[in-house]
């Protein structure tokens, strides 16, 4: 179908490196015209890079991009923009306050908009509401008051109304980031369609999906990244689930042999029933003191909610926690912590540290209390539990008196650990826990967790890392849509059962856990 | 990365060893700069004017910088949990005027008037506290209002005529002296000491550091923030009204114009000034205790040089430009060799 159309976009010879890590390595990708390319990987194959680097928000390392035939200056949106690439990003730049019109307008004025130097000022409302409206419906979006403000509006409607707002630069390469992530059926089908005739109309389409069987239905050209490289490029005939698995999984990875959870009738420290909260559940699961328990599933499929829940960091709408043997209800996560839970957050900046202050004051955290009598905190206890604590967790610094914010990501995170481990809790909830961390920090990290375990720790570890789930649980739950949908025990370890599960193409027929035998 | 990391301490081995930490340390702590400044400026006039450096400037300059040490503290405190208190200066200025028509209208004695005004300001810092954690208002906003009200409550309550005929008990207060120590100073140092502790040495004020640095991640490391916040509020309230005791038993008259009108600023300013972080969850008492002594240094100061009072302003403006950029610039320097 795509014969003797003219190329949109070709990329040649591109990397993207960050320090010695290459995460985007593609000799030569050529976008055509009328053809939609879907993109499909695991998490961190580099589809974000390679829509960055279309898209002009990521500069490439090495290499040339040339969208319908004009070089694109890197590291340009604004440039990649004129030129006609348009990117409907995962999450939504739009600017809530404003209103749909606004939103969708943003960046440019209206067509027909009053001319003369005032329309270059002055903001023609009318003619502003009549574009909304026209690309509204061209989108096929309906019941959308154009003068409202979008914060009004529900995610999956924000979403329609981003893609309008790409649809509106008339884009030559229309990029898709999993944008039926966070809509219905109906929707979906919608966005497949826009796609289907921004293809038809000559334009190119590049579609970044997680849903196989969606990307079966759209794609003309289905390409698999690992690792950032591109190791298939199937036409939709080829591209069976089973084989896109294969080729995104790669081979596995020899499993190195783990220690089971030390004593065999361990009670068990952690033990949800039914428990709900926004977008979360109901969810069964037990944690055993000693074990290490995985939570897969794709963005959005509930694995963090599910931890701070736990933490008591999002209010729970239902369902009981059992925390060794007692009924738990927290209500803040001091509660959580005062009953023996720690939990290592995703995004470190963000949820973790105190970025100017010192790596003492950051370890010491969680233990202030425990470390100070009578509320007074003493300098000499104070340092020599930091001390401590650098010290057992092998963190590398100059002094703990250095702001945390000049470590690398792998100390930082060590420290982090440290923090909750020399609180000495029963569970300890990681997300994310080696994200922006070096291989050999991860290897570090990796043995903290597997020593607290051997020591009766129960930890419940989510990551998008499959490997580094296969490599460190002792059994993994698959979560979709805020459920869990499998529980594997190691014997039963598999990329490949993980991601169909986690996909959800046949969500009836996985497990609902095991968790209430 | 590890690399990076182990070849500092062998880089800074290698340079010479005993001034390089030093300086360093000079160089990373942000207070040293206005405590310079502090210094030069004393010499300084001290060496131009020696009136300037007598006792009775001196303890003039005492009694000033306990008013404005007073509210700069209580302003900090609030500065370090990421927000901003606007009332502090009107709220004293309504304190003044609460306390003598309590004493002097209401016929309570003294002790009763100070009781009562230390309650209604602390129970004013406790609904800006709870505006601003349960509600999520701006503290901007909340103490604006405040600031409004206090000062019509002033004018209200005096139509615009002081109150006279206020106890003995505030000007003994007031305008005692300890071994020529003004006891206004006296009672500012013990407040900013009990201030210091709470911040250097309790898990109470390390906390509060924590919420003003990254609130987010204090509440996942288990710390009620909202708490910590509450109590910055309510001390910043009570801390205006202690002032505003302060400021009545020295003027001997409840002053109905002009009274804390525009403090705040000069408590922003004189916390700024000391390397406190606007922001929030940075900035020490020593910084602040400094930048008020600045302030007060430069304002007597230019009194003294016999300057135009009306090119006063002009200069504390600049100092505290000269501040924030010194600041500024100290920052980058460090975020880039880290």
């Amino acid at each position: 179908m795509a014969a003797g159309s003219e190329t949109a976009a070709s990329l040649r010879d591109v990397t993207k490196a960050y320090g010695p890590v290459k995460v985007l390595d593609i000799p030569r990708l050529d976008l055509a015209r009328g053809q939609i390319v879907a993109v499909v990987g695991e998490n961190g194959a580099g589809k974000s890079t390679l829509m960055g680097v279309l898209s002009g928000t990521v500069t490439p390392s090495t290499g040339t991009i040339e969208v319908a035939g004009r070089p694109l200056p890197p590291g340009r949106p604004d440039h990649a923009r004129e030129l006609g690439v348009a990117l409907v990003a995962q999450e939504f730049p739009l600017v809530g306050r404003l209103s749909v019109a606004e939103n969708l307008l943003l960046g440019r004025r209206p067509a027909r908009a009053a001319g003369g130097p005032l329309g270059r000022i002055v903001v023609d409302r009318p003619a502003m509401r009549a574009e909304a409206r026209a690309l509204l419906a061209e989108a096929g979006i309906e019941q959308v008051d154009v003068d409202r403000p979008v914060e009004r509006y529900p995610v999956p409607v924000r979403q329609m109304i981003e893609i309008a707002k790409a649809w509106g630069h008339h884009p030559v390469v229309l990029i898709l980031d999993e944008p039926t992530s966070s809509l219905g059926p109906i929707e979906a089908g919608r966005v497949l369609d826009l796609a289907r005739r921004h293809a038809a109309a000559g334009g190119a389409v590049l579609f970044i999906g997680h849903r196989l069987d969606e990307v079966r239905a759209v794609a003309d050209r289905i390409v698999v990244l690992r690792g950032g490289r591109l190791v298939a490029d199937l036409c939709p005939r080829d591209a069976t689930e089973e084989r896109m698995i294969r080729e995104m999984v790669g081979s596995d990875l020899a499993r190195a042999d783990l220690a089971p959870p030390s004593s065999v009738e361990r009670s068990a420290t952690l033990s949800v029933r039914g428990l709900t909260a926004d977008g979360l559940g109901p969810v069964d699961l037990d944690v055993r003191a000693g074990e290490i328990v995985g939570v897969a599933g794709l963005m959005g499929s509930g694995r963090s909610r599910l931890l701070h829940t736990v933490m008591g960091a999002q209010p729970r709408t239902g369902g009981e926690v059992v925390l060794d043997g007692a009924d738990f209800r927290p209500r803040h996560p001091a509660d959580a912590v005062a009953a023996g839970i720690g939990l290592v957050p995703e995004d470190r900046k963000v949820q973790s540290l105190l970025p100017a202050h010192s790596v003492r004051w950051n370890v010491t955290l969680a233990t202030l209390r425990r470390i100070s009598r009578c509320g007074v905190l003493r300098p000499r206890r104070d340092k020599e539990h930091a001390a401590r604590v650098i010290e057992d967790l092998g963190v590398r610094l100059r002094s703990p008196e250095q702001p945390i914010s000049d470590l690398s990501g792998g100390n930082q995170q060590k420290a982090v650990f440290g923090r909750w481990l020399a609180a000495r809790p029963k569970l300890l909830l990681l997300d994310e826990p080696t994200r922006g961390v070096d291989v050999g920090a991860k290897a570090e990290i990796y043995a903290l967790i597997d020593e607290a375990a051997q020591d009766g720790l129960a930890v419940l570890v989510a990551s998008s890392e499959l490997e580094e789930l296969l490599w460190i649980c002792h059994r993994i739950v698959v979560m979709a849509r805020g459920r869990i949908v499998a529980d594997l025990p190691r014997d039963r370890f598999g990329k490949e059962v993980i991601m169909t599960a986690a996909a959800g193409t046949q969500p009836a027929a996985a497990p609902q856990g095991k968790a209430s035998t | 990365m590890n690399t990076s990391t182990a070849a500092a301490p062998a880089a800074a081995v290698t340079d010479d060893k005993g001034r390089r930490p030093f300086v360093r340390l000079l160089l990373e702590t942000p207070e040293v700069g206005v405590v310079a400044a502090c210094v030069v400026v004393f010499v300084a006039l001290a060496l131009d004017k020696s009136s300037f450096a007598g006792a009775v400037n001196l303890q003039g300059m005492g009694f000033d910088l306990a008013q404005y040490g007073l509210i700069a503290i209580g302003e900090s405190l609030v500065i370090l949990t990421g927000g901003i208190d606007l009332s502090v200066g009107a709220l004293l200025g309504t304190s003044v005027i609460l306390m003598s028509w309590f004493n002097v209208r209401a016929g309570l004695p003294p002790a009763a008037a100070i009781l009562l005004t230390l309650l209604i300001a602390g129970a004013l810092g406790l609904v800006h506290g709870l505006a601003v954690t349960r509600l999520k208002m701006a503290p901007f906003v909340v103490t604006l209002v405040t600031y409004t009200v206090a000062q019509g409550v002033t004018l209200a309550i005096t139509s615009g005529t002081s109150i006279t005929g206020i106890g003995g008990t505030f000007s003994d207060l007031g305008q005692t002296y300890v071994a020529q120590v003004p006891l206004p100073l006296i009672l500012f140092v013990v407040v900013a000491l009990i201030a210091w502790f709470f911040l250097e040495r309790t898990y109470a004020g390390r906390q509060v550091y924590a919420v003003g640095g990254n609130p987010e991640a204090a509440r996942l490391a288990g710390i009620r923030g909202d708490r910590r916040i509450v109590s910055m509020y309510v001390t910043s309230s009570l801390l205006s009204a202690f002032a505003g005791i302060l400021v009545l038993g020295r003027m001997g008259v409840g002053s109905a114009s002009g009274v804390g009108v525009g403090w705040e600023l000069s408590a922003i300013a004189a916390a700024v000034i000391g390397g406190v972080s606007l922001v929030g969850g940075q900035g020490r008492i020593i910084g602040i205790v400094a930048g008020t002594i600045l302030l007060e240094l430069i304002n007597n100061g230019l009194t003294t040089l016999q300057i135009n009072p009306n090119y006063t302003n002009i200069v504390l403006g600049c100092v505290l430009g000269l501040a924030i950029t010194a600041d500024r610039l100290r920052a980058r320097s460090i975020a880039r060799r880290g």
